[in-house]
């Protein structure tokens, strides 16, 4: 039929037109590939932008996701030039495998936080709160920094002034997901289907802070976060990536950093 | 050629682990509990495939009525849909904050993180692939029998019991066999919506995702044991006595 017919030719047309622009914005540029911590998707997406503009023949390519699974993937033989890890100890798992071009160096620190839902559904106003049976909380896996990161505060509250000695089983015994990255422990708690999770200080992001409440975590108790930067040995544009590396740790670098809310190197304890 | 694209991932897998290490492995408390998980979880979500779809193929293979286009179409779709957007639409619709959230609290149920959500999961993906080897089935019973039925005066139940269903059984048995083996391999839409936790919703392959994060071995020892139990299944059903001569696909015409 004629009108079916007609209905083909503009699908086909469309499709070719955004194609063709897809491959046009891509064409001469060469592609940088950056590994990076789901924690750093919109610091690292705005310092790669910032990257285009200096140098418009640079295309500056995201793969966020846990550290864990990209320092897996960069063992495999992931084509990648820079790697940005949320702890040393996966940038360290690299650099054992003999994966790494020169010293990782350390760019930014980070703090972790317990959010929950804007409605509260748990009820959970004091860290305590979350030791109380029946809530449901999410953190990020084992093998995810944040995941680690996490159990670790929560043995550090332990310890505390006015925590119960069973306080981190009690808490972990509440737990009904273990995410592969902290952006889907904060997606989680979001939604309001966890009734809190533990997350950097930096995911509570202007979007998500309209649909959760922070609870802050003592510094005492609290875990500062390393993240270690590094460019990759088999990078096909090791030079681009040095500009990337560069570019995070200048003062500009440094600047959005910590308007994302990371905490800035020098102050850190 | 195409059949070395399909074999080679499967025997790289295989040949990995010596079979020492692969039992070795399989006995381990995370893989057990995957294992059982799985298979709890796979075989309710194929009955439910079966009880709730065999009604909606019986509909769509001997019947017209209006929005039957769109029922085939909504049938259909999960099949289409990127199973993570599948995992994120059972979540806005059944979580606690969903569009559903409310009612299903007020029946004092709640879904996402637990075992049930695994179910839900797997049975909105593994829809399509019932009902469409059930239409096709149940559609291609010559009409000669149903009305012979009819001229004994039969009711339509046992019409439907003993004469549709054991014609159109090879169809069926092959689309639980694909809906199962589907559910089985269910990923995205699982760990959107159920999370991922041992023992509770961490099917296999969430356990071999897991794995993979910090032990080659282990999640190569797991994806051995989903392969030869998607094998069985698949294998089963095309050796199976009651698909013999007539294949998993269609029920042919008997007779001239």
């Amino acid at each position: 039929m004629a009108r079916s017919r007609s209905v083909v030719l503009a699908c086909s047309a469309a499709i070719a037109l955004i194609a063709a622009g897809g491959r046009a914005s891509v064409g001469p540029k060469a592609t940088v590939v950056i590994f990076a911590a789901a924690s750093l998707s919109d610091v690292f997406r705005e310092l790669g932008d910032t990257l285009e503009r200096r140098d418009p023949a640079v295309h500056v390519a995201f793969d966020f996701a846990g550290s864990q699974t990209l320092a897996f993937q960069i063992v495999q033989g992931a084509a990648a030039d820079v790697f940005a890890s949320a702890d040393n100890r996966w940038m360290s798992y690299v650099r054992d495998s003999g994966f790494v071009a020169g010293e990782p160096h350390t760019f930014a620190r980070n703090r972790l936080v317990v959010i929950v839902p804007q409605s509260n559904p748990g009820r959970v106003q004091t860290l305590q709160d979350l030791a109380r049976g029946g809530l449901k909380v999410v953190l990020a896996g084992v093998e995810v920094p944040a995941g680690r990161y996490a159990r670790d505060v929560l043995s550090n509250l332990e310890g505390a002034q006015g925590f119960a000695p069973d306080f981190r089983l009690r808490v972990l015994a509440n737990v009904v997901s273990t995410e592969e990255n902290v952006r889907s422990v904060a997606l989680k708690v979001r939604l309001g289907e966890a009734d809190a999770g533990f997350v950097y200080a930096t995911d509570v992001t202007p979007d998500v802070a309209r649909y959760v409440r922070v609870i802050p975590i003592p510094d005492a108790s609290n875990v500062i976060a390393s993240y270690p930067i590094v460019v990759l040995r088999h990078a096909a544009h090791p030079g681009l990536g040095r500009a990337f590396v560069d570019l995070v740790l200048s003062p500009v670098g440094q600047a959005t950093l910590a308007r994302h809310g990371f905490t800035p190197l020098e102050s850190a304890h | 050629m195409l059949l070395c694209l399909l074999a080679l991932p499967l025997v790289s897998l295989v040949v990995r682990l010596s079979p020492a290490e692969l039992w070795s492995r399989l006995q381990q408390p995370v893989v057990l509990d995957a294992l059982r998980l799985s298979l709890l979880t796979s075989a309710s979500a194929a009955c439910a495939v079966v009880l709730l779809g065999l009604p909606i193929a019986y509909l769509l293979a001997t019947r017209q009525f209006r929005g039957k286009r769109l029922v085939q179409t909504l049938v259909e779709l999960p099949i289409v849909l990127p199973p993570t957007v599948a995992g994120l639409g059972l979540l806005l619709a059944f979580g606690r904050a969903g569009l559903a959230g409310g009612a299903l609290r007020a029946l004092g149920i709640t879904v996402p993180f637990t075992t049930l959500a695994v179910v839900v999961a797997q049975l909105f993906v593994a829809t399509p692939f019932f009902i469409s080897a059930a239409t096709a089935g149940l559609g291609a019973v010559e009409r000669r029998y149903l009305e012979v039925a009819a001229t004994l005066r039969a009711p339509p139940g046992v019409t439907f019991f003993r004469v549709m269903l054991p014609l159109a059984l090879p169809s069926l048995l092959g689309g639980i066999a694909m809906s199962w083996a589907r559910a089985l391999g269910e990923f995205g839409a699982t760990i959107t919506f159920a999370g991922s936790l041992a023992g509770r919703t961490e099917t296999m392959p969430l356990a071999v995702y897991g794995a993979l994060q910090s032990d080659l071995d282990g999640a190569v020892a797991l994806s051995v044991l989903l392969l030869v139990l998607s094998f069985a299944v698949l294998l089963g059903l095309r050796f199976a006595p009651w698909s013999a001569g007539i294949g998993i696909q269609g029920a042919r015409g008997h007779g001239p």
